[in-house]
């Protein structure tokens, strides 16, 4: 039986008020400070919330050659993110472990993926046929990367799963700062191409031949596009996380600190990636097409430095 | 320039133009097509132009059928004319490889032929039937997609079919004629003394070289000089425009390669740049200020003022493309994309930016009387790569020597007066030829008179009705996400080809 404390309910009220509320701010952010990179002031940081209030008292426009696939997949993805975000070991504030095993994680998010591909292939626009291809040709290039980064984490920690590994009271990875590092910057590397950023992808171009993500979401409006720019928003949160969390745990101070200051210094450490993946985008262009697996090779690369290091410390 | 119109016959023609266009393995030829038009729709004009010794030659050709065989089959350069003079005029190019409507579009009546003046012959069909009818590519994983007329961006409307096997392009079909408003008629009808407000309004960023185009053509009808002060100030007007148009462009390769940074400065210089304009004109985009005749007064201290502004642009203008022409991801983005091959670019006629990214000497600043050109035109800016690099090469190469252009322009500026006039009519029978080096390219005005001294016939030949066929040709076997940015460094104007 669980015990019901005042601590728990409150525990569990801020974790799920973060996940709620934090996604749309972290774009905010990354837009702020793009804008700010370029002399301009930019719009509100609260500008995604305001968005998304707008698309949800929109009328919604449906192609008639779509089916229910269309209609469903944002509300399917928004589900499976939310579930994901309860099982990802995105924050270290996490008031209930339910096994979040690491293939369970990754394969949830290639989830959401198989659905988004579907419904922009269901609408038979050609735009949705070429932005599917290309996000599942990007898909195939970065999984092993994700795959291979956390699986070295696992491995050392002899758990798949992902809730333990990231717990900061497990002793056989207290002393991994490399591990944990090369990790984190291999996951964010992965996160960029992942989360359909630049150089992969730029979310900001209104040219549609050069669409990857925003290619397959041309037909979605109103409150359906709402949900799909929300899931996307969330999807960024529990990336940026599992990096940053990464990156947390090579810093040996925050093993010996307390539940709130950690609580602090993950949200607070989303937000500096998130600006972080800003002042790439404005100093990095776009990459052609051709060139991307180059990118992706370095976060593939980094993965595998981590399964080196992981075997090394197996063989011990 | 003053212009004859010689009479032959069509097998003078071909045999003139196999000589003319004749290129040897070492060496292609100096001489270059204007245009092909028609006056009345009974006979066609060829323009053709020797930029070496700056004159050009206007033969006309009384046609008997209605009709005459195709000239683009060994000319490839007539081949965009041939599909104009047909929608224009009905006469048919027989033979022409691939002939479509290119200007009007399925709504209009079957024989209706706007700029025609004699009757159609009994017999006449039009076996188009205003049907547009788009290559099609064959075979198993090859599709179609369609982009436009309406595009995303606050742009002018054109219908890109792209045939994809894949990533790549197979085929890139483009459909014009959106805009067409009948520019070429109407400039016909109003009076030739106001005939430039209508000229100017050709290609709206292109205001400033069709008043000018036009002014040199009326002048060379009416055989008169403008004044010093006057070439002058027209000559400066010209850098401006281009200066303004360049900017814009250096940004948008900036805005589609992903660097918002140099896109949003570029936003605001060009805005300084208009604002040089505004100084000299009153209007930012030079409107109303070139009439055949001369220009509008400008003061000395408007022309002090400029000189400080083009002193401060250049100042600003430096870390920008610096940031730009720097940045290795940004060079390699841009690096053998889009590639266009020197010999395709001559035989198709290109001209302006695209030419010169390709090497070819096709600067009408150094061949044609426009101001105080020849005289005081900057050396041609050459690049050899024609790819998307050496296109925003040579826009940044051009933006700098007009930034030194209008500097030792408005120095050397005489007093005196603006304006000369002018006579109340036009001479009868006559043909004026204006040619100026536009932002894009060489633009051209040619103006024929009837017996009664009014304007007949008005063509224009803008730089980007020369230059469409180029993105087909540079994006074939490209990727599909490379075509914006290989449109923009073209960045060819859609009203200047639809008129």
């Amino acid at each position: 039986m669980i015990a019901i404390n005042t601590e728990a309910i409150l525990e569990t009220l801020a974790f799920v008020a973060t996940f709620l509320l934090l996604p749309p701010l972290l774009v905010g952010i990354i837009r702020k400070t793009k804008a700010r990179f370029q002399n301009r002031i930019g719009a509100p940081l609260l500008q995604p919330y305001f968005d998304l209030m707008k698309l949800m008292s929109k009328g919604e426009t449906i192609s008639k050659h779509t089916s229910w696939i269309f209609r469903s997949t944002a509300a399917i993805n928004v589900s499976l993110l939310i579930i994901l975000a309860f099982l990802a070991p995105w924050t270290s504030l996490r008031p209930f472990n339910l096994g979040a095993d690491l293939f369970l994680v990754i394969y949830l998010l290639a989830l959401t993926r198989f659905f988004t591909v579907l419904s922009a292939l269901d609408a038979g626009s050609a735009f949705g046929g070429f932005g599917a291809s290309r996000e599942v040709t990007l898909a195939l290039l970065v999984e092993p990367a994700v795959i291979l980064c956390l699986a070295a984490i696992g491995s050392v920690s002899q758990t798949s799963d992902l809730g333990v590994a990231f717990s900061f009271n497990n002793v056989s990875l207290i002393n991994q700062p490399g591990l944990w590092f090369i990790a984190g910057c291999g996951l964010f590397l992965a996160s960029l191409v992942e989360l359909s950023r630049m150089p992969a992808d730029d979310p900001t171009t209104h040219l549609e031949l050069t669409m990857v993500h925003e290619a397959m979401i041309l037909e979605n409006s109103a409150a359906n596009l709402a949900l799909v720019e929300y899931s996307h928003f969330l999807k960024i949160l529990i990336l940026l996380g599992i990096s940053s969390q990464c990156l947390l745990h090579a810093i040996p101070f925050f093993w010996h600190t307390s539940q709130l200051i950690l609580a602090l210094a993950s949200i607070l450490s989303i937000m500096i990636l998130a600006a972080s993946i800003a002042i790439i985008e404005s100093v990095a262009v776009k990459l052609r097409w051709t060139k991307l697996p180059e990118f992706i090779a370095y976060s593939v690369a980094m993965s595998i430095f981590c399964v080196f290091i992981a075997l090394s410390k197996n063989l011990n | 320039m003053k212009l004859e119109r010689q009479q032959i016959s069509f097998q003078q023609l071909q045999e003139k133009l196999n000589h003319a266009l004749a290129k040897t393995p070492n060496k292609t030829s100096d001489t270059r097509v204007g245009l092909l038009t028609s006056i009345t729709g009974g006979e066609i004009a060829t323009l053709m132009l020797s930029p070496k010794d700056g004159t050009a030659e206007l033969m006309v050709t009384a046609l008997e059928h209605n009709k005459f065989p195709s000239l683009s089959t060994r000319h490839a350069q007539f081949h965009w004319f041939e599909r104009a003079l047909f929608d224009f005029f009905g006469i048919v190019p027989e033979g022409h490889p691939r002939f479509k409507h290119l200007l009007l579009h399925d709504q209009y009546p079957q024989d209706f032929f706007p700029l025609r003046k004699i009757a159609l012959p009994d017999d006449f069909k039009n076996h188009l039937a205003r049907r547009y009818e788009y290559l099609e590519v064959k075979g198993e994983g090859v599709y179609e997609l369609p982009v436009g007329p309406i595009h995303a961006g606050v742009i002018e409307p054109g219908h890109f079919r792209f045939s994809c096997f894949g990533e790549t392009i197979v085929n890139l079909e483009i459909r014009l004629g959106w805009v067409h408003r009948g520019v070429e008629k109407r400039l016909t009808e109003v009076p030739w003394q106001k005939a430039h407000f209508v000229a100017e309004a050709a290609a709206s960023d292109t205001a400033l070289a069709n008043a000018f185009a036009h002014a040199i053509a009326i002048e060379s009808i009416l055989d008169i000089a403008v004044t010093e002060r006057a070439e002058y100030l027209r000559t400066i007007a010209l850098e401006i425009e281009r200066l303004a148009v360049h900017i814009i462009d250096v940004g948008g390769i900036g805005t589609d390669i992903g660097l918002l940074g140099v896109s949003s400065a570029m936003g605001r210089l060009r805005g300084k740049a208009l604002g040089l304009a505004d100084l000299l004109s009153g209007s930012r985009f030079l409107r109303g200020f070139i009439f055949p005749g001369g220009v509008r007064p400008v003061s000395e201290r408007k022309l002090s003022e400029i000189k400080a502004g083009v002193i401060a642009l250049k100042k600003d203008l430096t870390p920008v493309i610096q940031i730009l022409s720097e940045n290795q991801m940004a060079t390699e983005r841009m690096k053998d994309i889009g590639k266009l091959s020197k010999s395709l670019a001559h035989e198709f006629g290109m001209v302006g930016i695209i030419g010169k990214a390709c090497g070819l000497e096709c600067d009408t600043r150094q061949q044609f009387k426009q101001g105080k050109y020849p005289e005081l035109a900057p050396q041609t800016v050459l690049e050899s790569g024609g790819d998307i690099l050496a296109r925003t090469a040579v826009r940044i190469g051009e933006i700098w020597s007009s930034l030194d252009t209008i500097e030792k322009l408005v120095d050397a500026c005489p007093h005196g007066e603006e304006k000369v006039a002018l006579p109340d009519k036009l001479p009868a029978n006559a043909t004026g030829l204006g040619i100026v080096e536009a932002t894009r390219g060489e633009l051209i005005h040619l103006i024929f008179t009837d017996e009664e001294g009014k304007i007949c016939r008005y063509a224009i030949k803008d730089p980007s009705f020369d230059n469409w066929t180029a993105i087909s040709i540079a994006i074939r076997d490209n990727l599909i996400a490379d075509f914006p940015l290989c449109n923009k460094s073209m960045a060819l104007s859609y009203s200047g080809n639809d008129l």
